[in-house]
């Protein structure tokens, strides 16, 4: 039973070819690049889609924070495109790879503080020890806030992996469940489809989410450290 | 968990840096976004020609 519900998160090799690198990069496919003055309905859709979200998403931040508008942009489509695709029945989902969200999170979150490090080094050790401390808590505070910065990107690849991986294994299991109780009482199995039903409305509402969710964060360290 | 299992991490991180940093931003970029036509100014402006306000030989071709 465990065996049978954790094998749809191994990466998946076909005839012992590690294929998880088509995998990751099928969605790229369904974002054709513009190439006539005036594009089809595909394109021109894409292209107000990611204005809308890049000016909501960068509006906060000064000029040398908008140098990494392009970079933040491609992270969300690429997240949502691939969280979305995972809900297709049989897929894989490679963002439920802790190895891939570590390797999105970890250079990025780094980027942020190597930059505000270099750029603003007062001002980015100044956020160790917030105002108004009594003197005799900032040795404990410095620590705290320390462990706290230094956690970001962890929480961060974690956070993206447990959700998505939890809500397909809920979905497996709650499939699995209504399968078995349809040859006991029809009523019941009934009742588990509805359950099904909200719980996949839920997952793409998550699916959606946790790409933004992502993003938003990478620009506060990003606005920290600017 | 087979997410915990390290040999295929490195296959996974390569491929994703792969897919992001060279796939998806060129596509990203290639989005042109002109800005909204402007009204040009119909009066030109006064322009300053430096020959003007010097007298130079040129003037006086006789010498």
């Amino acid at each position: 039973m465990n065996q049978n519900l954790f094998t749809s998160f191994m990466t998946p090799v076909m005839l012992g070819i590690p294929i998880i690198t088509l995998i990751i990069m099928f969605p790229t496919i369904l974002f054709p690049a513009p190439t006539r003055l005036i594009n089809n309905r595909t394109i021109s859709i894409q292209q107000w889609l990611t204005k809308f979200r890049s000016k909501q998403l960068m509006i906060t931040h000064n000029s040398k924070g908008q140098t990494w508008s392009l970079l933040l942009v491609s992270l969300i489509l690429f997240i949502t495109s691939t969280n979305l695709l995972g809900m297709l029945p049989h897929s894989f989902t490679p963002t439920t790879q802790l190895s891939m969200n570590m390797g999105m999170a970890v250079p990025l979150w780094a980027g942020t503080v190597i930059m505000g490090f270099r750029n603003k080094t007062k001002a980015s050790l100044a956020h160790f020890l917030p105002q108004g401390t009594p003197t005799f808590l900032i040795p404990m505070l410095v620590i705290i806030e320390t462990i706290s910065l230094l956690i970001q990107p962890v929480a961060l690849a974690v956070r993206l992996t447990a959700n998505i991986t939890a809500g397909h294994l809920l979905m497996h299991l709650i499939g699995m469940a209504t399968l078995a109780l349809m040859s006991i009482s029809l009523f019941t199995a009934f009742i588990t489809f509805i359950i099904l039903t909200l719980l996949t409305i839920l997952e793409f509402a998550v699916a959606l989410i946790q790409a933004y969710v992502f993003t938003l964060l990478v620009s506060l360290y990003l606005h920290d450290n600017t | 968990m087979p997410q915990l299992d390290t040999s295929t991490w490195f296959l996974t991180i390569l491929s994703v840096m792969l897919t992001l940093f060279t796939l998806l931003q060129p596509k990203i970029s290639m989005h042109l976004y002109t800005p909204n036509p402007k009204p040009m100014p119909t009066k030109t402006q006064k322009q300053h020609s430096p020959w003007n306000t010097a007298w130079t030989k040129i003037y006086l071709p006789l010498l």
